[in-house]
């Protein structure tokens, strides 16, 4: 219960220390000030993303049922997270270049992932016995993730894209954030990924609720 | 009202909004799981 606590007043203090501290990137202006949970979320969905992998892995080698629900658990909140990051990207896009959407290869990119990810809940809503759709979602998602490091991290280097690429660090691998801005950044990066945690822990006890209710019955 | 304030008005309370209905359900479900273990 503790940590319930001190993830709720981490994140209230994190989120006010957001808004009135000094902007992070001056060039930028203001807008920058979204990099707090932009960059935190791109991060929990490829941190989720890995999981459902690994998870889809293990379910392979085991067969067990639960390693197929954290798979689904992990890559549906992983979709969840990639559609804030989206959100907040096209913000911060309307802001910066003036219009939601520009199929900026950092866009296309992570609207491609949304596509991938989406079409993996559509193949395990199109397949009615459930180890035939364990087995076919485990291995989609293996597969599905050999795109992500591609997407979110080759690709827009590659191509001539408008999204900041040195917010964290530069060429050097020097940090290019001040010290009150890389504290309040690793706090929000922290808090996220405790807060995603959390609900993985949460999914994972309602999948199992409803195995027993559905076994008892 | 500056911008930045409403900004941070808007966050705070989609956050408490968030935790709020996590920790609901998070007692529900613990209290379906003692159910279910009796």
């Amino acid at each position: 219960m503790w940590w319930k606590v001190l993830l709720f007043l981490v994140m209230s203090a994190m989120i006010v220390a957001s808004f009135v501290t000094e902007i992070p990137q001056q060039q930028i202006g203001p807008a920058s000030r979204i990099f707090y949970y932009h960059i935190p979320q791109a991060w929990i969905s490829v941190l989720a993303f890995a999981m459902a992998m690994v998870y889809s892995i293990l379910y392979l080698i085991k067969r067990s049922p639960e390693m197929d629900d954290r798979a689904v658990n992990a890559a549906g909140l992983g979709l969840l997270f990639c559609f804030l990051a989206t959100v907040t990207g096209s913000i911060f896009a309307r802001v910066t270049w003036g219009s939601f959407w520009n199929w900026d290869p950092r866009e296309t990119s992570i609207f491609l992932l949304l596509l991938i990810y989406g079409a993996y809940f559509a193949l395990r809503g199109a397949i009615a016995d459930e180890n035939r759709r364990a087995t076919l979602s485990a291995v989609y998602a293996v597969f599905a993730f050999l795109t992500v490091p591609f997407l979110v991290f080759v690709l827009p280097r590659v191509l001539n894209s408008l999204h900041p690429s040195d917010s964290i660090i530069d060429k050097n691998l020097e940090f290019t954030m001040g010290p009150v801005v890389r504290v309040i950044f690793f706090t929000s990066l922290t808090v996220f990924t405790v807060l995603y945690f959390w609900l993985f822990n949460l999914a994972g006890r309602i999948r199992r609720l409803e195995r027993s209710v559905v076994e008892e019955l | 009202m500056d911008g930045n304030y409403i900004a941070l008005v808007v966050a705070l309370i989609v956050w408490i909004g968030i935790f709020y209905f996590v920790m609901k359900l998070d007692n529900k479900v613990r209290k379906l799981e003692k159910k279910v273990k009796s």
